[in-house]
């Protein structure tokens, strides 16, 4: 794939940046390992009202994440989620970027909108062996689960969603917890009480077991410390999401403290590499959304002069011409 | 700016936050749970699912537990006993596990009624 702009995070700066990059006819693909566009925004606090938006007294995380989208909309950026940039080599007019699963996008300029980093799930303990044959820690479609005996393990939303999912689907679903109350949505948790699911609290899981393939998982009473083995044939751990910047600290970007340190043109010290947003360094830097908008622009019309040398870094005012 | 885990959590230690918190800043010690103010984003995730409502933002902390916010800091940048040198910022508590030790101030507070 061959773009002008490569934005790498698509949380609300890197949206915006799509947006700013279509603007100055820039064409843009936005790379990120979640499923779905939003960040931060729509992993942690999609429902939450944000107060600090300029022209929104007041906007639902979801609802800003929909307007992002829709602003960069017609300049067709084009998305690819799930997706975890990893590779970066430096070519004479351009940049070359690979993702985990092998795709290469060309571009003139990148733009590093990746925020507190790459979300990846919480491992497992002693589940290292078996994810892909047995354990997975993301569920994006039920139909391979048919005719298995499932244990989900957590206790948040998506423990409680993806449960309730495969009832129906697998022939039994097991969820385990340490604690006898869930943390899901209330809703969620009154559905999971009215279900055939089989609820075993509080429990931890201790080990994962089969020989070649997976036979049962075995867990432990967190007082009792009493084991009991549960057959099944596939375990789906949802413990959460961490962040972590080092496969970008790889491409020989300058971090400081989790953080890219870059210069008031938002460059950094690798060239044709520009970042914006909450993952910027600086005397004085502010992480709030807001600031990330300013600095997504100055990105993007800073990286378009890197891309073509005979362009300005303003780029015109928007009010004269609106997308066709 | 930082969130604070208070001395609720004592002898509770529910660790939901943990399986929140996205930058794994959350530390287990012996009887409470401690927040990295270095590590900690400030985004909040923890402090909804405590079953105790024992996390504030350290600007909001009522009057009653502002000791909690030095002692969060105490555990990682004063040796904790038994240690020679303090935990400082480790980049995260998947890479430490327990930390099996607490501040002096929160190894001796009296046992928190509230656990069972």
């Amino acid at each position: 794939m061959n773009v002008d702009v490569l934005i790498v995070g698509a949380g609300p700066s890197g949206l915006y940046a799509a947006y700013y990059a279509g603007f100055r006819g820039l064409t843009t693909a936005i790379i990120d390992a979640l499923p779905e566009a939003g960040g931060q925004v729509t992993a942690l606090y999609p429902e939450k009202q944000i107060y600090d938006v300029a022209g929104f007294p007041a906007i639902k995380g979801k609802d800003l994440i929909e307007q992002l989208v829709a602003q960069a909309a017609p300049f067709n950026p084009h998305y690819l989620l799930g997706q975890q940039a990893i590779g970066y080599q430096a070519l004479d007019d351009g940049v070359l970027v690979t993702t985990a699963s092998g795709i290469a996008v060309r571009a003139g300029a990148v733009v590093v909108t990746g925020g507190i980093g790459t979300f990846t799930p919480r491992p497992l303990p002693g589940g290292d062996s078996w994810v892909g044959r047995g354990l997975e820690y993301i569920v994006p479609t039920y139909l391979p689960y048919a005719g298995k005996d499932v244990v989900v393990v957590g206790g948040g939303d998506s423990a409680v969603d993806w449960a309730l999912g495969l009832e129906g689907v697998a022939d039994s679903v097991t969820l385990v917890h340490r604690r006898d109350e869930f943390r899901a949505h209330a809703h969620s948790v009154k559905l999971l009480q009215d279900s055939s699911i089989r609820v075993v609290t509080p429990v931890q899981p201790v080990s994962l077991d089969g020989s070649a393939v997976l036979e049962s998982l075995t867990v432990r009473h967190v007082k009792s410390r009493e084991e009991s083995v549960i057959g099944c044939q596939a375990v789906v751990a949802a413990l959460g999401f961490t962040a972590d910047i080092s496969p970008l600290e790889a491409w020989g970007l300058a971090v400081q403290e989790r953080h890219i340190v870059v210069d008031t043109t938002m460059a950094t010290n690798l060239p044709r590499v520009f970042a914006a947003g909450d993952i910027t360094e600086y005397d004085g830097k502010v992480r709030l959304i807001s600031v990330g908008f300013g600095e997504a622009a100055t990105a993007v019309c800073n990286a378009a002069t890197v891309i073509d040398p005979t362009a300005t870094v303003f780029p015109g005012h928007s009010t004269e011409g609106a997308p066709q | 700016m930082t969130y604070v885990i208070t001395s609720s959590c004592v002898d509770i230690k529910d660790m939901s936050c943990i399986e929140e918190c996205p930058v794994d800043c959350i530390y287990e010690g012996e009887r409470k749970l401690y927040i990295q103010p270095k590590e900690c984003i400030d985004c909040g995730a923890c402090e909804p699912v405590c079953p105790v409502d024992a996390i504030y933002p350290d600007r909001t902390l009522p009057d009653d537990r502002v000791d909690d916010k030095e002692d969060n800091r105490a555990f990682f940048y004063e040796p904790l006993p038994g240690r020679a040198e303090p935990l400082a910022a480790p980049g995260g508590s998947m890479k430490t596990g327990p930390i099996e030790a607490d501040t002096a101030r929160t190894a001796g507070l009296p046992p928190n009624p509230d656990a069972d």
